[in-house]
């Protein structure tokens, strides 16, 4: 292997065999271009419009907002229609013949490092909204007036990307992805699985790669090979090739029924975030969706509750089975524009907290959803995020209830209540789970935040993340509470984290009697071939020596070993 | 073109949301609307002007309006001042 291979955390199997594609958003730098005379008043004329445009979006975001967010925002579209700015802009394209893009950066540059100057405290972050306006002024004309690239079989490397960016590049023909930053829970991992591509995070310095022709991600080994020889091109090409043949093979395993040795059935779900995704989950037999996030609406301003139903109903239409459509879960390192500076986000204004306080929000998602549950009766249900005591169940309830009435008083028929249920991912609830199991109809174990509440560690953190341990004994008891609450009251249970997507997980959770599993659509293969070959006694057992560790590793070591006894 | 003297009242002075209100308001006005502080004379319609000055409490700002509603404008833009520019005390 040549000394440049960079090396990364794997969190998307497979390989990939192309040119790299370097997407430096960050610092991406906009160069000067020149201009002649007579494209002037054109120039001028895509500010005026990219300006139009980034604002009307603001619109849109401020009906839903109330007073405290509205602000933030009111602040951004005040910078966006800056008289200042705009003769700044044209003076550059005027007076300097430059391109529009040039005359935004270099404009927006010198008002950042004039607040930057001014050191004050209270600009901090203000100077985020101007390279953050700035960044999407040039996106939207790049997108707009630049033709769409060609990317087939090319390799992504980005310091970090976006679900959306993700999505579109890969629309646009990426087969591989390298980031710097993240670990194996961030949004571009979760979504690189969903694509079904190599994808390696924590990939330090992998900006500065130089490649001239292709390159091969492992996303097995985790490393990208930027300047392979012909010997290993040839190599990972046969690789790739027997994965491929190997996929085939797999798919027919995912024809057989989901039952364990034993004969007990169980259900693996799709998470779904964007429609997008649906088609990867059919391809893997989901048997509905056990978690459809909903932030992405909010972050693409498709919130209106028009906009919303739209959404749930192609879910709906796209994929049979049960949908469980988690609330907006905005907070801690989602959306962070809209929300005041917090020193501890992951403790703050998230999740049902957040909600209660945006009455418009939360009404116009439970509207919607009620609205949609009268065309698709039974296969809706809500799920609650971040709840942390009772009182936010009470008031959630109470919330529901006047929605309905309103409802009502519309003529819109609504017989059915739609079941309600709330996740455990604060360890609180799960303490509570049988008190709290009489107030709701179901149960969603979230080990991605059980775990980070649990074990006191900020999953986004590139040092502490090895402390990040998904099956710690502590997380198994608290499943173990949830999952015998919700069995003494008779209520339904799933777990929706990545701990059902693990193979080591899924054997642990089915062992404690929790049948259904919500996880990334490329996980349901392999974690069915893993349910199939056992008996319900085996997983027990497995589960109870999990309950009786002491350590990550223990339970590693017991799985290890239960696994080995049986091949 | 008319003058008047305010001081800032804000304790955590004119930073951003402040700075939006006024802003927005003077937006509403068609007469031109320039602040003096110390030396420096910033557009009071662009609201990165106005937090370049970076204004803190007991500032003193000299507004400077002139056009055909500069009386309503001035009235207008002083009583948002002494409301302290509508946030509730930080």
């Amino acid at each position: 292997m040549s000394e440049d291979v960079i090396k990364g955390i794997s969190t998307g199997e497979g390989i990939a065999i192309g040119k790299v594609f370097i997407y430096d958003k960050g610092k991406r730098k906009v160069y000067p271009t020149g201009i002649s005379p007579k494209k002037v008043s054109a120039n001028k004329k895509i500010f005026q419009d990219v300006c139009k445009k980034l604002s009307s979006e603001l619109d849109e975001l401020l009906e839903h907002l109330d007073k405290g967010s509205a602000d933030i925002i009111e602040s951004q579209k005040q910078i966006i229609i800056d008289p200042e700015i705009e003769r700044k802009v044209f003076s550059v394209i005027e007076g300097e013949l430059m391109s529009v893009e040039y005359a935004i950066y270099s404009t927006y540059c010198s008002f950042i490092e004039r607040l930057e100057e001014s050191g004050s405290e209270l600009f901090k972050q203000r100077i985020i909204d101007l390279v953050d306006i700035r960044d999407r002024l040039i996106d939207l004309i790049k997108n707009d007036y630049s033709p769409k690239q060609n990317l087939k079989g090319r390799i992504l490397i980005a310091k970090e990307v976006s679900p959306t960016e993700l999505i579109t590049l890969h629309e646009q023909g990426i087969e591989g992805l390298v980031v710097e930053k993240g670990g194996i829970t961030s949004h571009a991992s979760l979504i690189a699985q969903a694509l079904a591509i190599p994808c390696i995070v924590n990939a330090k310095h992998a900006l500065d790669v130089k490649a001239e022709g292709k390159a091969i991600l492992d996303g097995r080994e985790g490393f990208l090979m930027p300047n392979p020889s012909k010997n290993q091109i040839r190599e990972y090409s046969q690789k790739l090739n027997k994965l491929r043949h190997k996929q085939k093979e797999a798919q027919q395993n995912l024809e057989k029924l989901s039952k364990t040795q034993s004969g007990t059935g169980f259900e693996l779900l799709a998470n779904i975030e964007f429609e997008e995704e649906i088609e990867y989950a059919n391809r893997n037999k989901a048997a509905g969706v056990g978690l459809l996030r909903t932030e992405s609406l909010l972050f693409n301003n498709y919130s209106t509750e028009e906009e919303q139903q739209q959404f749930y109903q192609n879910v709906l239409k796209g994929i049979e089975g049960e949908i469980t459509v988690r609330l907006f879960d905005i907070g801690g390192d989602k959306l962070n524009a809209r929300i005041p500076d917090e020193d501890n986000p992951f403790l703050g204004w998230r999740g049902i907290r957040m909600l209660l306080d945006e009455e418009k929000l939360l009404k116009s998602q439970i509207r919607a959803l009620y609205k949609t549950e009268a065309l698709y009766p039974g296969r809706i249900r809500i799920l609650l995020p971040m709840i942390s005591v009772v009182q936010e169940i009470e008031a959630v309830k109470l919330f529901i209830e006047s929605v309905k009435n309103d409802l009502r008083n519309e003529g819109i028929n609504i017989d059915r209540s739609i079941p309600l249920g709330i996740m455990i991912e604060v360890p609180s609830t799960a303490l509570i789970a049988d008190k709290l199991a009489k107030l709701v109809d179901f149960f969603s174990i979230g080990t991605n935040d059980l775990t980070q509440y649990t074990l006191a560690v900020d999953r986004g953190n590139e040092r502490i993340c090895s402390l990040y341990q998904q099956h710690h004994p502590a997380i198994w008891k608290l499943i173990k509470t949830t999952a015998d609450a919700a069995h003494q009251h008779g209520i339904d249970i799933s777990v929706c984290g990545e701990l059902a997507g693990h193979v080591l997980g899924a054997c642990g959770l089915i062992g404690m009697g929790i049948k259904k599993l919500s996880m990334a659509s490329s996980n349901i293969l392999p974690v069915k071939e893993e349910l199939v070959s056992h008996t319900d006694d085996e997983f027990s057992k497995l589960a109870e020596s999990f309950l009786c560790s002491t350590s990550s590793d223990e339970v590693l070591k017991a799985f290890e070993g239960w696994r080995s006894k049986r091949s | 073109m008319i003058k008047k003297k305010i001081t800032i009242k804000n304790s955590a002075g004119l930073h951003a949301r402040p700075s939006a209100a006024l802003v927005k308001l003077a937006g509403s006005f068609k007469s031109d609307f320039y602040i003096h502080m110390y030396g420096y004379r910033v557009n009071g319609k662009s609201i990165l002007g106005v937090m370049t000055l970076a204004a803190e409490e007991g500032a003193e700002l000299e507004l400077e309006l002139n056009g055909e509603d500069e009386k309503e404008a001035m009235s207008a833009i002083v009583e948002l001042a002494n409301n302290k520019f509508g946030m509730a005390d930080e």
